[in-house]
């Protein structure tokens, strides 16, 4: 394919150490000076391995082998092609190779061939212990012979998914200008990842019938012959023919193993050039023309506006400005935070819809019961996302200006970006979700907003005053292990929020609302003071302890 | 004359390494201060103290009559710091970031605004006031981090490397206005690589290695009549080994190895 071998080689090889010494972060760029994690391909195995466990499900349900199958490799597929778009997108798009590679006298077809493979040995390696409880329990229904047999469709699998993806960035990079191209992948990503999302819960409620998949015939579903999914699983046409129930089963067996090699053909004989080329141009120093006119001056904008409203301080002014304009900026916390707003609606009427109830009478059985509760305290998971996020970033370093300004104490700029967040995030959210509830149960439930919002935001600003107390984008990304002990904290405060719920949904006197209401202001007043008056001796012990 | 910075026995240590040892210096009001040594001398640990970015250190540090350690806000509201490496939040624009560091200042927003309008043009980044600087070059960046560090009107000026990536005429631009800032009275504290600059804009040169201050001087009395250039008493002075012998075991590498074909 026009690759230089022995530079693959060497592009691979230094590839692989590095990922093997960077933190845990499938290929993607996150700084750490302190711990080298020199294991990390370990420990990804072991995760993988567990993850696993959910592969099993069509393996169990489904009594036809090539629907098993096609139930299994439809799931990897969507999972790798979620894994590919969110945590390979920077490998594919690393523009740092522009200063160390494009330089020396490497092929276009090379260096692209050394993506692909990079990010498809790295695949593989999750692919593997992901799919090994699939494998042990494909081993146990069909003996030896399945056992063997597994890996290979596999393989392919990986292949076809990984030229799916990019095939796609290669038509974004087509049709978008290079500048732009990150900021679509980062769109793109967000999109994907409500879509998987959206999709798992509009599934899920069909999951629970065990019958229906049971008496599943796949002679009532034979579009599913056009998919690549079940050319994959009409591989076991060579182990076992007569169990396929579809016709021309083993021809497409043979497309299971062309079609990846066709892929691979048609994108580096087609795409790599234009690739390769499109890359350089991403992340240029080249200054776009100014295209706007110079603002006049005294012109203020929203955010300084509102900064100016809700702060006294020029600290927690700097803080809130700051703490707004990166958010809105800022792709990571973009990635990280936006699809979790998706998450909150269609979590919610994911619990409705399932009711089967007719839409019509939907919000006349709503209002019977008390559920307002859950959607209340549900808009919690939008502050703690976006205030636990705020204060991450590549660019920690620029967090040098804090440090030398006259600032008596860091308190005042933290307590301003946590109140952007809240004025950015959360109350637009309050504000949607109170005019919904009063709709649907009525202006009684206002009590019920008004105390939930005070114990949501009283509860977030603890558990930001005990474990999260950094100033606004100073703090390095975490690593992977450590971001895993991120999801484990996050999981607990939204299960501790449920329970807040649960104790506000027992309470049926509206004298005992008020009262509560009260306490939690007086609670969160506590707190704010607090908060606000962090010194730079308790935030260098936070620092340390991050 | 008092010194407006008087360093006595400023020892900092990580661990049991000694980054800065025993630093006695005084600096005096309108002089430029060129602040010289290798890489890892401890110039950089230096500004990180005289900025209060690092408070644990022992030794003592009167700015304009003040302790540093119980004055730290009123020391760094005269200090303007302009560090190395561009590293600024550059999703902003020039105009969001530097109202937010004119903020952190206690700066009034009309005086931010009228200062930055100036500044800016001045370094001819007036069309791209309202441009995220994520696109911008090193040397437009460095220009954004030079106006905010000058923004509040400092009467020190501490600048690490503030030529790195600078155009020609930026260059020509930047010593002017250090000449500037001279006359109107205020200090610069400048430490860099660049030897030919420091030798033409400073009043005093001091040269650190291994955290101890080998030469403290003007050009003139550090070269003591020798008519060598400022970068061959710096060599001469930390470099153990000859230069020259090194730069030719370099050259030879590449030709004595027999396998290797000339390309």
């Amino acid at each position: 394919m026009g690759a230089d071998v022995t530079h693959l080689k060497a592009i691979l090889t230094v590839k692989l150490k590095m990922d093997d010494r960077k933190p845990l972060t499938m290929g993607r760029q996150q700084p750490n000076k302190k711990k080298k994690i020199k294991y990390a391909s370990t420990v990804a195995f072991i995760l993988s391995f567990f993850v696993g466990f959910m592969y099993i499900f069509p393996l169990v349900v489904f009594e036809d082998p090539y629907l098993k199958l096609f139930g299994l490799y439809t799931m990897l597929t969507v999972l790798l092609t979620f894994g590919l778009v969110t945590d390979f997108s920077n490998v594919l798009v690393d523009t740092r190779d522009k200063l160390i590679i494009f330089p020396k006298p490497v092929s276009d077809r090379t260096i692209f061939l050394s993506r692909v493979l990079h990010i498809f040995i790295y695949f593989f390696r999750s692919v593997f212990p992901m799919s090994l409880m699939a494998w042990i329990v494909w081993g146990i229904l069909y003996g030896w012979k399945g056992a063997l047999w597994f890996p290979i469709p596999l393989f392919f699998l990986t292949l076809i998914s990984l030229f799916f993806v990019m095939g796609c960035y290669s038509l974004l990079l087509k049709i978008t200008k290079p500048e732009k191209f990150k900021d679509v992948i980062g769109y793109f990503q967000i999109f994907f990842s409500i879509l998987v999302f959206t999709t798992y819960y509009m599934v899920m409620p069909q999951m629970r019938n065990q019958e229906v998949f049971q008496q599943f015939d796949i002679k009532t579903i034979a579009w599913i012959k056009y998919t690549p999914t079940y050319w994959l699983a009409s591989c076991w046409y060579w182990v076992q023919p007569k169990a396929a129930a579809l016709t021309g089963t083993g021809w497409l067996s043979i497309l299971a193993v062309l079609t990846p090699f066709i892929m691979l053909w048609v994108t580096v004989k087609f795409f790599a050039p234009s690739f390769i080329r499109k890359l350089s141009a991403i992340d240029g120093v080249e200054v776009e023309a100014p295209k706007k006119r110079v603002k006049q001056e005294g012109k203020s904008k929203l955010y300084i506006s509102l900064a100016n409203m809700f702060n006294r301080s020029n600290a927690s002014k700097a803080g809130f400005s700051i703490a707004w304009l990166q958010t809105s900026r800022s792709r990571a916390f973009k990635m990280r935070v936006y699809p979790g707003f998706a998450y909150v609606f269609v979590y919610f009427f994911y619990l409705f819809l399932n009711t089967n109830v007719a839409f019509a009478d939907l919000f006349e059985k709503m209002s019977q019961t008390r559920s307002h509760l859950f959607l209340l305290y549900m808009t919690s998971f939008i502050l703690l996302n976006a205030v636990s996020n705020m204060n991450m970033t590549e660019q920690y370093k620029a967090a040098w200006i804090y440090y030398t300004s006259p600032l008596e104490s860091p308190g005042r700029i933290m307590g301003g970006a946590f109140k952007a967040m809240w004025i950015k995030y959360y109350l637009p959210f309050v504000i949607v979700v109170t005019g919904f509830v009063l709709y649907v149960w009525g202006i009684g439930a206002l009590i019920d907003v008004v105390l939930a919002t005070a114990n949501v935001t009283t509860y977030v600003l603890i558990l930001m005053y005990l474990g999260n107390r950094h100033l606004p984008f100073s703090m390095p990304e975490q690593m992977k292990t450590k971001a895993g002990k991120a999801v484990l904290k996050m999981l607990f405060a939204i299960i501790f929020m449920g329970c807040m719920g649960l104790a506000h949904y027992a309470i049926y006197f509206m004298w005992l609302k008020v009262l509560l209401t009260f306490i939690s202001i007086a609670l969160l007043w506590t707190i704010w003071d607090g908060y606000i008056n962090t010194s730079w001796k308790q935030l260098k012990i936070a620092e340390d302890a991050y | 004359m008092e010194p407006i910075i008087s360093i006595s026995n400023l020892t900092k240590q990580y661990g049991d390494k000694t980054v800065l040892n025993n630093i006695n210096l005084d600096v005096y009001p309108g002089q430029i201060i060129g602040y010289i040594g290798p890489n890892g001398a401890g110039k950089s640990t230096t500004v990180k103290v005289l900025t209060g970015v690092i408070q644990d250190y022992t030794g003592e540090i009167i700015v304009a009559g003040k302790n540093l350690r119980d004055s730290l806000m009123d020391v760094k509201r005269m200090i303007g710091y302009i560090p190395e490496l561009a590293e600024l939040y550059d999703l902003l624009t020039p105009r969001e970031y530097l109202n937010f560091t004119g903020t952190l200042y206690g700066m009034e927003a009309s005086l931010i605004e009228e200062r930055m309008v100036k500044m800016l043009d001045s370094f001819g980044l007036s069309e791209n006031i309202d441009q995220r600087m994520d696109s911008f070059s090193k040397g437009m960046r460095q220009k954004v981090l030079l106006a905010s560090g000058l923004l509040h009107n400092p009467s020190i000026v501490i600048l690490d490397e503030p030529l790195s990536g600078l155009d020609a005429n930026a260059v020509i631009l930047v010593k002017e206005l250090l000449q500037r800032l001279k006359q109107e009275g205020k200090t610069i504290f400048y430490c860099s690589h660049m030897m030919d600059v420091v030798e033409k804009v400073s009043d005093t040169i001091v040269l650190i290695d291994k955290g101890t201050i080998i030469a403290n001087g003007s050009f003139a009395e550090l070269r003591a009549g020798s008519g060598e250039s400022l970068e061959q008493i710096f060599s001469k002075l930390t470099m153990a080994d000859n230069l020259l012998e090194k730069a030719g075991s370099l050259a030879s590498a590449m030709t004595d190895n027999t396998n290797t074909q000339q390309l």
